[in-house]
C-alpha cells in the first residue's frame, strides 16, 4: 500500500484512499481495513466485501469531483449495517505557468512553490528566464511563449497568469489557452486595455462570451497593490480564491 | 505534507510500527481541517502536524498506545475545554482523529479470518 501511494504522488495523479473508521456494530468490517481507488478502479488494499467495495468506488468518484476528503456512512448491502468509511482525497499538485518572466514573475513563482504549485516559467528571452533569476522552480523554458503552451499539457489542476512585457506577447498566448481546461487565466493590463482585447476578440475572431468571461482581466484582487511584489501578492490572493472556490476577497473584519 | 508517505515507508522498511493520525471530521473552528495528517513513532516522534498544542500531544499519547495494541481507533479531541488556557492551539472545536497502526506486511495478515470465531 504505501508503495502505491507513493508513487501516485510521484506520479502526480489524484486518487481516493478509503479507509475503514468504524467496520459498523458486528465487526462486520475490519476498521482499518482500506482500499486504494485509482482511475475509477481498485488498485490495491485489503476490503474483500464487493459490496464495499462498489460502495467505496462510487463514493471516491464523488470525493474527487468534491476535491474533499471526508467521513462518509456507508450501506452495506449484505448482511446489511452500517460502515464508517474515511475517503482521504490525493489531488494531483496544482500546476501555476507564468508567462513571461519579468519583475512580477520572480516573486510570483516564489509565492507559488511555497504554496506547492509546480510552477513553470517561460519567456523568449533567457536574459529573464533562467535559474538565476528562478531557482526554486520546476520548469525554465525559453522559447516563443505562445507556442511553448502549444505543447503544454493544460488539465482542469492548471493555472495560467499572462504577464509578458506587452499586449502584443500576451495576446497571442491568451487565444492559446482561452479554450484550454484551466481553472484559472489570468491576464495583466489596464482596464482600457484589457476591453480592447476582448472586444477584439468577440468582434472579430468570434469568441463566445462565456469564454471571455473565463479570463480573470485585469488580473488579481483589488488591493491598490503598487510595487512588483505586491502585485504578485494581488494575483496569488486570486488564485488561491478561484483554488479554494469562494471569498470575496475582502477582510474578514470589514464588510 | 507531500512527503510524509516517503517518511513513513522509510520507518516501515526498518521494520518499525507507527501510528498514523488523520483528522477524519471536524465541528467548529479548528487548527487544521479534515485530511490534516500526522505519524507518530513508538519512541513519539511526530511527523507532519495536526495542529498542535494539547490536542496534537494528546492524540501521540494515543498514537503510542495503538502502536502497542495495533488496533485502530478514533479520539476525539475537544478545543472547547480548554478555552481559558493560554495555548496557542485554543480554537473552540471538536475533531475526530482516526489513529491507524502501520507496519509492513500489514495487508499480508488475513484479517477477513481474525474475527470468525
Amino acid at each position: 500500500m504505501i508503495e502505491e501511494l507513493i508513487s501516485i504522488q510521484k506520479a502526480h495523479v489524484s486518487a481516493v484512499l478509503a479507509t475503514v473508521v468504524d467496520g459498523g456494530k458486528d465487526g462486520l468490517v475490519q476498521s482499518g481495513a482500506k482500499c486504494l481507488v485509482r482511475d475509477g478502479r481498485i488498485q490495491a488494499g485489503t476490503i474483500q466485501d464487493e459490496g464495499l467495495q462498489a460502495a467505496i468506488l462510487k463514493e471516491a468518484e464523488a470525493r474527487l469531483q468534491d476535491e474533499r476528503s471526508k467521513l462518509v456512512s456507508l450501506d452495506l448491502p449484505s448482511p446489511g449495517g452500517k460502515v464508517e468509511v474515511y475517503f482521504d482525497v490525493m489531488l494531483s499538485p496544482p500546476k501555476l505557468i507564468v508567462v513571461g518572466a519579468g519583475h512580477i514573475a520572480v516573486p510570483l513563482a516564489k509565492f507559488a512553490k511555497l504554496l506547492d504549485f509546480h510552477v513553470t516559467v517561460i519567456d523568449d528571452r533567457i536574459l529573464f528566464a533562467n535559474r538565476e533569476r528562478f531557482p526554486d522552480v520546476d520548469e525554465v523554458t525559453v522559447g516563443d511563449m505562445a507556442e511553448t503552451l502549444k505543447g503544454i499539457s493544460i488539465t482542469p489542476y492548471t493555472y495560467i497568469v499572462l504577464i509578458t512585457r506587452g499586449h502584443k506577447y500576451d495576446e497571442p498566448c491568451l487565444r492559446e489557452i482561452m479554450r484550454s481546461a484551466a481553472k484559472y487565466l489570468g491576464m495583466i493590463g489596464s482596464k482600457r486595455r484589457v476591453k480592447a482585447c476582448f472586444h477584439r476578440f468577440k468582434e472579430e475572431e468570434k469568441f463566445a462570451e462565456e469564454i471571455i468571461q473565463r479570463v480573470y482581466a485585469p488580473i488579481g484582487l483589488d488591493l491598490h497593490a503598487e510595487t512588483p511584489e505586491e502585485i504578485a501578492v494581488a494575483i496569488i490572493a486570486e488564485i488561491i480564491q478561484v483554488r479554494r472556490g469562494g471569498g470575496k476577497g475582502g477582510s474578514l473584519s470589514r464588510h | 505534507m507531500d512527503d510524509i508517505y516517503d517518511q513513513i515507508k522509510e520507518f516501515l522498511d526498518k521494520g518499525e510500527t507507527l501510528a498514523v493520525a488523520t483528522i477524519v471530521s471536524t465541528r467548529g473552528s479548528t487548527p487544521r481541517e479534515v485530511g490534516a495528517k500526522m505519524a507518530v513513532t513508538a519512541w513519539g516522534e511526530i511527523l507532519g502536524t495536526i495542529g498542535g498544542g494539547c490536542g496534537e500531544a494528546d492524540v501521540r499519547r494515543e498514537a503510542i498506545e495503538v502502536i502497542r495494541t495495533r488496533k485502530p481507533k478514533v479520539v476525539q479531541v475537544d478545543l472547547l475545554d480548554d478555552i481559558s488556557s493560554d495555548s496557542p492551539a485554543v480554537c473552540g472545536g471538536i475533531m475526530n482523529v482516526f489513529i491507524d497502526p502501520w507496519w509492513k506486511g500489514a495487508e499480508e495478515t488475513p484479517k477477513k479470518d481474525e474475527r470468525v470465531d
